[in-house]
């Protein structure tokens, strides 16, 4: 047996007390793609943030083909040849390609004589790069030009011309359409022909199945085994991920009630005039799902922003049935007394406010319902303890303090937290787009039976989704959006072959 | 697939088909360095001693280099702490000149600390603070009211016209958009030349001097028996009237958020516009008690005492008390404490007046240098022989 490239023994971190990893081994061999799977919070991060030298191990070593070594920090990282390619892409947007690439470089040592040479130099290794992996990229296009695809490009290219011959993607296919993360993922097929170590840390059991030569499962901060996953099968790759079977829900035959959410010639326009939503008209009724299905960038986050009360459409209405009236703009304080919730896809950005504690993100909803006391005095000790009963109901975890930061929450545990607050007054109208993205399974799974249980209660709940699998196991109906119009509605049982034609057809 | 790679590729990625052999050179240039690396990384939470050591060793690293400054221009070291210390707090004159200095510090420090926490970076203290003083004047000049209600009629006028004062660039940033930091302190300048129009003008005093005819004595804050005088009771009802508006209102609950993330605050519904503007108009009326304190409390009629100085003071109040109104309290009184030992220095050794702002200076760049060591931690690797 050949030598690992990297190997990672026994390698612990704590943060402030919490465990983050517990021992865990890794060791990845040249030339192969080995996946790092395992729930939220299972370390997958942590250990992958070590191996790039952002976090310095307590203990453990790790060794770059068999030698011992101490990373200082990326840069080092960069000169040993480990390159990682964040899921938040660190990009600075307004810049072009080729700044960037020249960005990354700057104190890397490694320089060209003259700056006109260097930009020469790397503008023809940019093409070069491009052309390995298999497509075109344009050295002088501003980042914020390019799709989150081509820009994922740019951060392996980077990572490339770093010099990296061990290359980390944490959960690359998460910003993915399918078709996107195939392509990828054949790309990455050809790096690791060529002999780079192509590490991919993922929650996705299917793409473990489909492009991994050796797969390590994390769970709890330890290492639970290290598997080809080609001979193993998907229940137990779950096994081994979640340690116990996920139950599923039983689906009895619903019945609808009103239509509580009614759009009707929805149109927003974008800030260069073009239509974003176009004459959108859809209705959600009393104990429905109704999903909007669609490639992602088709108008659904505008259609969202819409329904949120953060953005005025163009034209066409919004009919609430506890507004009594079509309305064309309302604010999200409006929309609460309305009975809305909302699960945003974007925590930190509509939902969470990092910075402020787990006890008064839950509380923030039922403090403006006046729920604890009035203007005058805000009763902190009742909200206290309601924070500790829904947290422990909606099963959110890894809060050590109720004073504790949500920030610092995982993922997933952060959803639940967003949920706990929304669900803490049964909501009439649920809006959630992308609720399990970026969640592990059991979370998802967990996210996926809240929406269904309010459903039941008789909740209109409208789920915006780019996971068409999603949308086919939770939705009643499910409306396609494509270039901004409503392609097509489909009612259950849904054919994936139908409903993928119409989110491709008209894009 | 490699040899395609073109030699402007192959200089940038110096790759060669053997692999390891690059990680293999640069390690042994790593291990070439002896004595170790510093790494470090970003904390995910600081823990409470963490920042308290931090903030101590800020203030004490500040205030080292601020008596090396100090010795540097003739102050004998042995008496820096007989000037700080023995000086100002113990001896009962300099004392109470300590606590008339800090009634306003703290005014102009809760006015900055409170706009802080809608993040509105108000520069624009010191015009309110004229626009306390002209209010409390009027009420004066025009004899407005009993006698007995003159007092609280003026103190109420100064509110109203600081906040009205404050409420403008509110409005500006709420409705236009337009920053905060350059109207806040631009219109300083057109309060200033009001404040001289006013003087030089219509309110001029009959004996010819810019600055308005003094306050009748029952226009004056009083000093209780105990000699303390009512400003500085007024600050410390204002610190404990803020200090239950940020942690036990409902509004300081919204504080927090708006602060924390003014979006996620919109999407929640907070009403966040609301908020910024009811905030500005509290720390506008602060400002003009501080200026209404200055008139009544200190001068006895409106002069043009607002030097520059108090807006800073404020900002830096608030900043080094973490926007928190207890804080701002303390850290006003130590900052009249340096006020007055550094009129002390002046007449004692000579030293120039800008010294106390270069020690203001000194110690708010080490509190501030010292977020790196609360948000990083920094590790020192050795490398094993």
């Amino acid at each position: 047996m050949t030598h690992s490239l990297l190997e990672l023994e026994r390698v612990s971190k704590a943060f402030d007390g919490f465990q983050a990893l517990d021992g865990a081994s890794f060791s990845a061999a040249a030339g192969e793609i080995h996946a790092l799977l395992g729930e939220n919070g299972a370390g997958k991060s942590t250990l992958m943030n070590i191996c790039c030298g952002l976090y310095t191990p307590d203990s453990g070593s790790l060794r770059l083909a068999g030698r011992e070594t101490r990373l200082s920090g990326p840069r080092e990282a960069a000169a040993l040849g480990i390159g990682m390619v964040h899921q938040h892409f660190k990009l600075v947007r307004p810049f072009s390609i080729l700044d960037n690439v020249l960005l990354s470089r700057l104190g890397s040592g490694d320089r060209i004589a003259s700056a006109k040479g260097e930009r020469l130099a790397m503008r023809a290794a940019i093409h070069e790069q491009a052309a390995a992996l298999g497509g075109t990229l344009d050295p002088d296009a501003r980042i914020d030009s390019l799709s989150i695809a081509e820009q994922q490009r740019v951060e392996v290219i980077k990572a490339l011309i770093a010099g990296a011959r061990i290359l980390i993607l944490d959960e690359p296919t998460a910003v993915l359409t399918d078709q996107e993360a195939e392509k990828l993922m054949l790309t990455l097929r050809r790096l690791a022909s060529s002999g780079t170590t192509v590490v991919l840390v993922t929650h996705k059991l299917m793409d473990v199945k489909r492009f991994a030569d050796r797969v390590t499962i994390l769970r709890g901060g330890r290492t639970v085994g290290s598997i080809d996953p080609k001979g193993t099968a998907l229940e137990e790759l779950t096994r081994l991920t979640v340690g116990e079977t996920l139950p599923t829900v039983r689906e009895t035959q619903p019945v609808f009630g009103r239509r509580r959410l009614e759009t009707l010639g929805l149109s927003v326009r974008r800030a260069d005039g073009t239509k974003a939503v176009d004459a959108v008209s859809f209705h959600v009724r009393a104990g429905e799902i109704y999903a909007i299905a669609g490639v992602s960038g088709n108008g659904q986050s505008e259609l969202t922003e819409v329904l949120m009360g953060l953005r005025r459409a163009g034209s066409g209405s919004v009919q609430f049935e506890d507004a009594g009236e079509a309305v064309t703009a309302a604010d999200p304080a409006r929309l609460r007394r309305y009975g809305v919730a909302f699960i945003p896809a974007d925590r930190y950005r509509y939902a969470l406010a990092g910075g402020l504690s787990v006890a008064e993100n839950y509380g923030v909803g039922d403090v403006a319902r006046g729920r604890y006391g009035s203007w005058l005095w805000l009763r902190r000790g009742r909200l206290r303890k309601n924070a500790e009963e829904a947290l422990s109901s909606f099963d959110v975890q890894g809060v050590r303090a109720l004073s504790q930061k949500a920030a610092l929450l995982s993922g997933g545990n952060a959803q639940k937290l967003v949920i706990a607050r929304e669900f803490s007054d049964p909501p009439s109208i649920i809006v959630a787009q992308s609720p399990s993205r970026g969640l592990d399974a059991r979370a998802t799974a967990a996210v996926h039976a809240r929406l269904q249980a309010s459903a039941r209660n008789g909740a209109a709940v409208l789920l915006v989704s780019e996971d068409l699998d999603e949308a086919m196991k939770l939705a009643h109906r499910i409306g396609v959006m494509a270039g901004g119009k409503l392609v097509g509605e489909f009612t259950a049982p849904f054919d994936r072959q139908q409903i993928g034609g119409a989110m491709v057809g008209h894009a | 697939m490699r040899d395609d790679v073109s030699d402007a590729t192959r200089r940038a990625s110096p790759i060669d088909t053997a692999g390891n052999a690059v990680i293999a050179k640069a390690h042994a240039a790593g291990r070439q360095r002896r004595f170790g690396q510093i790494s470090i990384e970003v904390r995910r939470s600081a823990s409470f001693p963490l920042r308290l050591f931090a903030l101590a060793a800020a203030l004490v690293t500040g205030l080292g280099l601020s008596a090396f400054a100090l010795i540097l221009v003739g102050v004998p070291a042995e008496s820096l702490a007989d000037e700080f210390v023995s000086a100002t707090i113990l001896d009962p004159m300099n004392f109470k000149a300590v606590l008339v200095q800090a009634a306003p510090l703290i005014l102009v420090g809760l006015a900055a600390a409170m706009a802080f926490r809608v993040r509105f970076w108000n520069l624009g203290i010191e015009g309110q603070m004229i626009f306390g003083g002209v209010g409390a004047t009027l009420v004066s000049l025009l004899h407005l009211g009993p006698e007995w209600a003159r007092l609280p009629l003026m103190g109420l006028a100064a509110v109203t016209c600081g906040a009205l004062w404050a409420s403008i660039p509110a409005l500006l940033k709420l409705r236009l958009s337009v920053n905060e930091i350059i109207s806040t302190l631009l219109l300083n300048y057109v309060a200033y030349y009001v404040l001289l129009h006013l003087l030089y003008g219509a309110w001029k005093d009959e004996d010819g001097f810019p600055h308005s005819p003094a306050y009748a004595a029952s226009e004056l804050l009083p000093n209780l028996d105990s000699g303390v005088s009512v400003s500085l009771v007024l600050a410390g009802g204002m610190t404990l009237l803020m200090t239950y508006l940020v942690a036990r209102s409902r509004a300081g609950f919204y504080m927090r958020f708006v602060s924390a993330n003014p979006g996620v605050a919109r999407a929640l519904g907070l009403p966040v516009a609301n908020m910024v503007l009811f905030v500005v108009l509290v720390s506008g009326s602060l400002a003009a008690l501080a200026g209404f304190v200055v008139s009544s409390g200190q001068e006895g009629r409106l002069t043009q005492s607002f030097f520059p100085g108090y807006g800073v003071s404020g900002v830096l109040i608030g900043f080094l008390a973490r926007n928190n109104p207890v804080a701002a309290a303390v850290v006003a009184l130590l900052m009249s404490v340096l006020v007055i030992a550094g009129q002390n220095l002046q007449v004692f050794y000579g030293i120039p007046p800008s010294m106390v702002q270069l020690i203001q200076a000194v110690v708010v760049m080490s509190v501030a240098a010292s977020d790196f060591l609360v948000i990083h931690r920094v590790h020192w690797i050795r490398y094993r022989a």
